[in-house]
């Protein structure tokens, strides 16, 4: 078949053709909605119109198999429609409520995990791991489906005070609102770079490099033509190896997670916060990742245990405070949680009014 | 200036930075328009003109993107030369 | 097609959360590319290091983004993704399709690539992951034939992304889906043609509970609020004290401000002390509904920790109203993006730069006045500029104090 004739700036197809009627019908005029199971909520309209919809989980890297799957039950069900949330899951809508009970019965059947809406843990916002990057230190996936196995409970039933949103990211590029959600994995290098100097001078601009370091860790190497790295100013960061490929990060014994808490994006009740780092490192343990898994499922039950209801985990610990946190959940204090590099002044305490 | 004309001065711009500066769009537009006394648009739209062309191309690396003069191979794979 | 032995990420088709790792071995099953990403991922599995290189230069003619270059390191022991480009699709807004619409970008992907996708990459784009350079300019042929356009990538304006806002949300206060698809039109050019001095992320959110999180991830960030008074239902919140809410802990406790109070019987609120956290609105969906007079609270700055630490946005419009054909918003990028030229360094993001020049400098270049909604605090130190003008402002303010014999703080 012969390639058709191209067009350029064109933008996405406009997005009302993909509008199910009853969300065309009811655009802007929604009056309430209501959580009937974490699987499943219903909006209603000013109209007196519904709309279920169910949502089901994904593991975000998908087959055209398996989108073909979403589309056949959008078929079946939904009339053809359906989409995906920022979160990664697919979501399918009906108006007739008579649908909706064979709807869950087919994805049942075929497998699909139903939940996430309200207070649980919803899909889990990664990044492209040793999947798909090239700055990756771990595998964001494999950390992903190897946390939410463990805490399937809290997707699928099991009620939590509030909303947990868990992000993991593979380096410190943080590609996707890593740095602030409840929970988060970071990858970290824990070595100072390599560099190949005989590249250097054909892959990298100099000034670029030097600029790249946040802490001026770099300065020229004339002799080699090349950079030198001061050892003790690095912090691993790897932004020099994003502008320059000849300096080398990678070590697969000292790569490793470091595990964030506390922070959301929403403004409800407290302003957005960033999350902050409690665990420094746990080593790279694929293909199953035990000890991160373990540390992330032991916060989510302290939480769970300890937060009022409607407290993120980042307004429990404000409320409680970290040295308490720290001494509920058990986790080493270590010089990692201690800023020292631009935000100490803001971080530290300033008053005797702590606890015990 | 005739397209034609303003386009050599663009590539030679270009060509003198190879290898030693990468040149983002601004850098040329706003290196050649004040070679030549010329408006900034004609500049840019002049550019882009060979851009579609092949004649430059957009790249990227050091995370960042750059125009550049395409390389041999770049051209074989778009079919712009045998 | 060789036959990979993959005892390590085997284990994880184990478990009861859907398995990328199946995914993997689904398109495996029929793609050469596919089948090769799996053996290629069992290895890093295995050595624990990745082996992708540096993005190359990839595209399609006469754009500059959209196609992210990918080749490994492993080329010879893994031909299939020797190359392993990714093409960034631009979203519809709000994520939805149509059954039609997203097997057509199945075929076309299962003919030219790996068959792998991500659903969606964390811009918003629809990601293809894993093609050859010379299936490049087919892709974009096929895809923009059929009314879909690559995503920006490199140092251009990101495919804009949005809520669902106003399609399946009650709260939303603009029109999220519209706004993003009038921006992403109007701003063709500076999505394909990477222009800038690094990346520019515009995220929309219908409102506080900011679902796209654009508060922490986009350079601007357009969040749904609204003036006036909440809508009470008091028959509603009557309803959920008989349900069993105890809506003094869970709702009046709650509340920032304390501006709401319950006798038993209704709600009250003193919406003027209101600062529209959205608590009370979340909680008792159906008894109370924002305002009516609508708009968005525009924020500029946000980014991940690279370089110097991740920055949340901060707040530069307390309130612009978002109505078609949106001129207002389009004007206020346009002048935000001359004062970032202006400005920038290579690779800096437009929050690091207004920390290097200072905010009255932005603002001043945006035309937007000083306002304490802008704040969490005034500065703490007394090291300040007073410009000429400044000056003669100050002495013309007490000139008139002396004329009216009023003070004017």
């Amino acid at each position: 078949m012969a390639i058709p004739q191209r067009k350029t700036d064109i933008g996405p197809p406009k997005y009302d053709q993909f509008l199910p009627p009853a969300i065309k019908k009811n655009y802007g005029k929604w009056k309430y909605h209501e959580v009937i199971t974490p699987g499943t909520m219903v909006h209603v309209g000013e109209s007196g119109d519904k709309l279920w919809t169910v949502r089901v989980a994904s593991p975000r890297l998908l087959s055209t198999a398996t989108i073909r799957e979403h589309c056949d039950i959008a078929e079946k069900f939904c009339d053809g429609f359906f989409r995906y949330t920022t979160r990664n899951n697919v979501e399918f809508m009906v108006a007739d409520e008579s649908k909706l009970e064979p709807l869950k019965k087919e994805l049942t059947d075929r497998g699909f995990k139903m939940g996430g809406i309200g207070n649980a843990i919803s899909n889990v916002v990664h990044t492209q791991g040793w999947v798909h990057c090239h700055s990756a230190c771990t595998d964001a996936s494999g950390l992903v489906k190897a946390m939410m196995d463990e805490l399937m409970p809290y997707f699928e039933s099991k009620p939590l005070p509030n909303k947990v949103r868990l992000a993991v990211a593979c380096c410190v590029n943080m590609c996707g609102a890593v740095h602030c959600s409840d929970i988060a994995v970071v990858a970290v290098h824990t070595k100072v770079p390599e560099i190949k100097h005989e590249l250097f001078k054909n892959m990298c601009e100099l000034p670029t490099v030097i600029g790249s370091c946040p802490t001026r860790a770099i300065s020229p190497d004339p002799a080699n033509k090349s950079v030198k790295i001061n050892a003790e100013k690095c912090m691993y960061c790897g932004n020099c190896f994003t502008v320059c490929p000849p300096i080398s990060i990678k070590d697969a014994d000292r790569d490793g997670v470091a595990i964030l808490v506390g922070g959301k994006v929403n403004s409800l009740r407290s302003n957005p916060k960033f999350s902050k780092l409690v665990i420094p490192y746990i080593s790279n343990e694929p293909p199953r990742w035990p000890k991160a898994v373990a540390a992330i499922k032991h916060i989510v039950d302290v939480y769970a245990a300890n937060a009022r209801k409607h407290e993120r985990v980042g307004e429990w610990i404000d409320r409680i405070g970290w040295e308490r946190f720290f001494s509920l959940t058990g986790i080493d204090f270590t010089f990692q949680s201690i800023d020292d590099f631009t935000f100490m002044r803001d971080t530290m305490r300033t008053a005797s009014t702590f606890k015990w | 200036m005739e397209t034609a004309e303003l386009q050599d001065k663009i590539f030679a711009f270009c060509e003198a930075a190879k290898g030693k500066k990468k040149l983002k769009e601004k850098d040329i537009i706003k290196g050649v328009s004040a070679e030549l006394s010329l408006e900034a648009d004609v500049v840019k739209k002049a550019m882009r003109g060979m851009i579609d062309v092949g004649r430059l191309m957009y790249s990227y690396g050091g995370g960042a993107s750059s125009v550049e003069i395409p390389s041999e191979e770049y051209l074989r794979e778009k079919g712009m030369i045998p | 097609m060789k036959k990979y032995s993959t005892p390590l990420i085997d284990e994880l088709e184990k478990g009861p959360w859907p398995s990328f790792v199946t995914e993997m071995k689904k398109a495996a099953k029929t793609n050469e590319m596919s089948n090769d990403a799996v053996g290629h991922l069992e290895k890093c599995y295995a050595t624990k290091v990745g082996y992708w290189k540096h993005g190359g230069i990839v595209g399609v003619l006469g754009y500059g983004g959209g196609v992210i270059g990918r080749y490994s390191e492993l080329g010879d022991e893994f031909p299939g993704v020797a190359h392993f480009h990714t093409v960034r699709i631009n979203q519809p807004s709000g994520f939805y399709y149509t059954s039609a619409a997203m097997k057509e970008i199945c075929d076309i992907w299962d003919k030219y690539g790996s068959g792998l996708t991500n659903v969606h990459g964390s811009t918003g784009d629809l990601v293809l992951l894993g093609t050859k350079t010379d299936a490049l300019e087919n892709i974009f042929a096929e895809y923009s034939s059929r009314g879909w356009d690559l995503g920006g990538s490199g140092s251009a304006l990101r495919t804009p992304s949005c809520c669902l806002g106003p399609s399946r949300c009650e709260w939303s206060n603009y029109d999220t889906l519209d706004l993003c698809y009038a921006l992403t039109q109007e701003f063709q050019d500076e999505i394909h043609r990477p222009m800038f001095s690094y990346k520019f992320k515009i995220k929309m959110s219908g409102c506080a509970c900011d679902c796209v999180a654009s508060i922490a991830r986009a350079d601007m960030s357009i969040i749904g609020t609204w003036k006036g008074d909440i809508r009470i239902d008091q028959a509603e919140v009557a309803n959920y004290a008989k349900k069993g809410m105890d809506i003094n802990a869970e709702i009046i406790g709650m509340c920032p401000t304390q501006c709401m109070s319950y006798d038993g019987k209704e709600i009250k609120i003193n919406n003027a002390e209101c600062n529209r956290c959205m608590h009370c609105i979340t909680k008792m969906t159906k008894a109370l509904r924002p305002g009516t007079e609508r708009g968005a609270t525009i924020c500029i700055g946000s980014k991940a920790p690279i370089v110097v630490g991740s920055l949340l946005s901060w707040v530069i419009v307390p309130f612009i109203k978002v109505e078609e054909p949106y001129t207002e918003v389009k004007d206020l990028i346009r002048k935000i993006w001359e004062w970032w030229d202006d400005n920038a360094k290579p690779r800096e993001r437009i929050g690091e730069v207004i920390e290097m020049k200072g905010m009255r400098s932005f603002l001043e270049g945006i035309g937007q006045e000083p306002i304490p909604q802008q704040i969490k605090e005034p500065r703490k130190d007394p090291f300040m500029f007073y410009t000429e003008e400044d000056m003669v402002g100050f002495k013309a303010k007490e000139a008139e104090e002396k004329k009216t014999g009023k003070y004017k703080f």
